[in-house]
Parts: C-alpha cells; sequence; structure tokens
C-alpha cells in the first residue's frame, strides 16, 4: 500500500508537470484501490488484535500499522486531488516550467520511500534527518507561495492556474507531514519509544 | 516528585535446591508496599517455588535446602531467630485450587483469629464481617453463614479464601495462579478484588495467564528455568521488553 501510495503521488506530479492527461487518469483510476487496501489491512489488523492479544513488538507493529494506513491513504488522497487539478490545466499550458513543485515532489516521495524502507527494515538511520527534510518542504511551499503572489498580481489571467499550484504545493507540505507522522510510529515499533519530529527538532515525548 | 516506593520484601540472591535439583538461581527481587507484583514463566520455571520462599512455605518439603535471604522490615525472614509463625501471620496465601475448611461460612474465617487467642463472640463476629466485605462477599453469604462453605461456588470458595487469609491482618497476600480453576466471571471478579485489596495490602500473584498479569500487576517479574531474567513497570515489560528471552515468552514465540 505505502508503494501504491508513492507511486500514486509521484506520477501526480509528473502527469501535472507534463500536462500527462492519461497519466493523471491512471492516479485518479487507482484511489479505489488504495481505499480498499487500507479496509482490508484495518480489518486483518484488528482480526489479529482481537484473537491473539499481540504483546511487545507485536503489539507495537500492529499499532503502527493501524496508524500508517491512514496516513498512506491520505497520501493517496492528495495525489488523486493532484491530478484532478492536472485534468483542470488540459486547454492550458502552465505559467512557467514547474520546478519547485517537482523538486518538492522529489522530496516527499524521498521521505515516503525512506520510512517505508524504515518500516520493512527496522533500520531507523533513513528517517533521522526528516525534520530537515520537513523544513525544506515547509520552506518550499513558502517561496512556492510568494512566487505565485507575484505573478497574480502582475497578470490577472495566471490567477486560476496559480490557484492551483498554491493548492498543489500545500497537499505536497501534508504529504510531507504525513510522512514525518509514519516516521514517529515506526520509531515507536522499532524502540518502543514515543517521539516527536516538529520543526527542526526531534523531541522525546514524555 | 516522585512518590516514594517502599519495598515490603526484598529477595536477595535466593538459591533452593530440591534434593541436588537447584530450582531457584540467584534470584533478586523486590516486592514492593501497596503494589501488585506479578511472576510470570513457563512452566517449571521455579515461579511457585520463588513465591513458597516468601512465607516458607517450602519448609515443609523434605530435603529442600535454601541459601540467601529475603528481606522483610528489615529482618532476614530466613535468618537464626526468624519467627516463621509470625511470618505466616504477615505473609498469608491463597491457593490455586480454592480450599475452604469442610467446615461453616463463618468457621472458615474464625478459626485462625481463634488460634491465635481471639476468643469474644463480638469481635470475631466483626473479624467475620470485615474480611468477608474486603472479599467482596459480604452480600453474598451474610444471611448463611452458619451454612456449610462446601456448598459454595468456586468462586466465592476462592473469595472466601482469600477472606480467611485476611482474617489474621497480613500485610503480604501471596497468590499461587488463584483463577487457574475458575470461570471467567469468577476470574474478572477476583481480579477486580485484587486491585481493590492492593490498596491496603501487597500483593505477589503467580500466573501463567499473560493477559491477567497485564491487568492486574504494577510490576511483573520474568522466570525462566530458576532465573530472574527480567523484573520491571508491567507496562514496560508488556510493551518493550528489555531482555530477548522475554520478548520471546510473552510473544509466545517459544513453547
Amino acid at each position: 500500500m505505502g508503494r501504491l501510495a508513492e507511486e500514486m503521488l509521484q506520477k501526480s506530479v509528473e502527469a501535472l508537470r507534463e500536462q500527462d492527461m492519461d497519466l493523471a487518469e491512471w492516479v485518479i483510476s487507482h484511489k479505489t484501490k488504495i481505499a480498499k487496501m487500507d479496509y482490508n489491512i484495518e480489518k486483518k489488523a484488528l482480526h489479529l488484535l482481537t484473537l491473539y492479544q499481540p504483546m511487545a513488538s507485536d503489539m507495537r507493529e500492529i499499532a503502527c500499522i493501524l496508524k500508517m494506513i491512514t496516513y498512506l491513504a491520505r497520501i493517496g488522497r492528495y495525489a488523486k486531488d493532484i491530478a484532478n487539478i492536472t485534468l483542470e490545466f488540459k486547454d492550458q499550458p502552465h505559467v512557467k516550467k514547474l520546478v519547485s513543485v517537482p523538486y518538492m515532489s522529489q522530496i516527499v516521495c524521498g521521505m515516503i520511500d525512506d520510512a517505508l524502507k524504515a518500516f520493512e527494515t527496522g533500520d531507523l538511520s533513513t528517517i533521522k534527518d526528516f525534520s530537515e527534510r520537513d523544513d525544506d518542504v515547509d520552506e518550499l511551499r513558502y517561496s512556492i507561495f510568494r512566487e505565485c503572489l507575484t505573478y497574480m498580481m502582475e497578470d490577472q489571467k495566471v490567477i486560476t492556474r496559480c490557484t492551483h499550484y498554491i493548492l498543489v504545493a500545500r497537499y505536497l507540505e501534508r504529504c510531507a507531514d504525513h510522512a514525518c507522522k509514519m516516521a514517529e510510529k515506526i520509531h515507536y515499533m522499532v524502540l518502543g519509544e514515543h517521539i516527536e519530529i516538529d520543526s527542526s527538532t526531534t523531541k522525546r515525548k514524555r | 516528585m516522585a512518590k516514594e516506593k517502599n519495598i515490603k520484601m526484598d529477595v536477595q540472591h535466593l538459591n533452593l535446591w530440591y534434593d541436588t535439583k537447584q530450582a531457584l538461581k540467584d534470584v533478586s527481587m523486590p516486592i514492593l508496599e501497596n503494589k501488585v507484583t506479578a511472576i510470570i514463566g513457563p512452566s517449571g520455571c521455579g515461579k511457585s517455588t520463588l513465591i513458597r520462599c516468601l512465607n516458607r512455605m517450602n519448609d515443609i518439603i523434605d530435603k529442600c535446602r535454601v541459601k540467601g535471604s529475603v528481606m522483610m522490615d528489615g529482618r532476614d525472614i530466613y535468618g537464626k531467630n526468624a519467627d516463621v509463625v509470625e511470618l505466616r501471620k504477615k505473609v498469608g496465601m491463597v491457593f490455586q485450587k480454592p480450599n475452604p475448611f469442610p467446615k461453616t461460612i463463618y468457621e472458615n474465617i474464625a478459626y485462625a483469629p481463634r488460634i491465635h487467642g481471639i476468643r469474644n463472640k463480638k469481635t470475631l463476629d466483626a473479624i467475620v464481617e470485615k474480611c468477608l466485605r474486603d472479599a467482596v462477599l459480604w452480600d453474598e453469604v451474610h444471611d448463611r453463614l452458619d451454612t456449610s462453605a462446601m456448598g459454595l461456588s468456586g468462586g466465592q470458595q476462592q473469595r472466601l479464601c482469600i477472606a480467611r487469609a485476611l482474617s489474621i491482618e497480613p500485610e503480604v497476600i501471596l497468590m499461587d495462579e488463584p483463577c487457574s480453576a475458575l470461570d471467567p466471571i469468577a476470574t474478572a471478579k477476583i481480579e477486580d478484588l485484587i486491585r481493590v485489596l492492593v490498596k491496603k495490602y501487597t500483593v505477589a500473584i503467580v500466573t501463567h495467564n499473560m493477559q491477567q498479569a497485564a491487568r492486574v500487576s504494577d510490576y511483573t517479574a520474568y522466570m525462566y528455568l530458576g532465573k530472574m531474567i527480567e523484573y520491571g513497570k508491567t507496562k514496560q515489560i508488556f510493551e518493550r521488553p528489555q531482555e530477548e528471552l522475554t520478548e520471546n515468552y510473552i510473544t509466545g514465540r517459544f513453547g
């Protein structure tokens, strides 16, 4: 499910950049699949809880999974929203060549990928620098916002498209937040310790 | 500031042999006051042996040898001048199979205080009522105290045994798999009772039911092959055990 969410997000931004309608349709068509995975994994996890009363590392793994599927489903949903925006650009070119948005997407998809790696291997080194990467994503969102404001003030004709870019940046920033939340849960799964990944500091929760 | 936790009984480097077989190997752990301490582990790990050391029940076993100490109130219960009768007054025990005396409900509870010298009927009446109330049994039996204890259900008999253990005002209550012979509802009542009792007494419970240990206890000790593998707060032991052996047992990966 994680790999699908990552793929949907990555493809949605690629579709936007290239104005590839088919690719956007691909993303939208996978919305049902990812929702189904959310439902099925949750059902299985609850089944395990009921019948086996998992303890210690088993319990922590199930707890992590239950949270992760929610975050991944949301990421899939944002990918679908971005793909829908791509379809809005059917008859118009981009205001200028998209650079910041694809770069943001690259960082975010990297975070999702590293979180999934940590989940699969139990190696937490891949999620060590998440708060720094999250900071970068926040900075990019802000700079895209300011850039778009400038264009919108100069030329009314770009307002619709620039508003879309601002939304896409916002969605990508939320996906990075979800990746951070996943990393927190994965950390708990491996070490049994609650942490908070938040603006340049990783704090240990009491 | 963290509340001071008192150690009621302190097991220190305890070793025990049944003839030539060593059943306890250098076991050390505290039993904290007004807390429930659970001892878990696979069959034969020594948990029942350990708990029977706390009131020296192992003394009656032939060829049983003990080395090490168990401190209580500043004195070693295995010390030279230790008063075993006094110890068994302070440290009561409840067993796996309910074993009420084949007497009336009233007599079951009045027996021990009478032996210790209390003869006044009014005092004994008060003791019987108090113990039955503390064991959450009074409402069910107060109108038939003169009937035989053997007529009670399994769960009621076990609560009677708990009331009996309370009759001489112990400080510590030991329980060796107290719910093994009971159905789930009776078990739940006993577990609730344990949480109430611990406000006044110190409780140590041996159980092979891990969920019960997790539900009922504040601290848990895991034993394996006569050794104390890990001791800690129950939440920590079941959420994130430190020792691999503990983790394997708790997650059911062996045995």
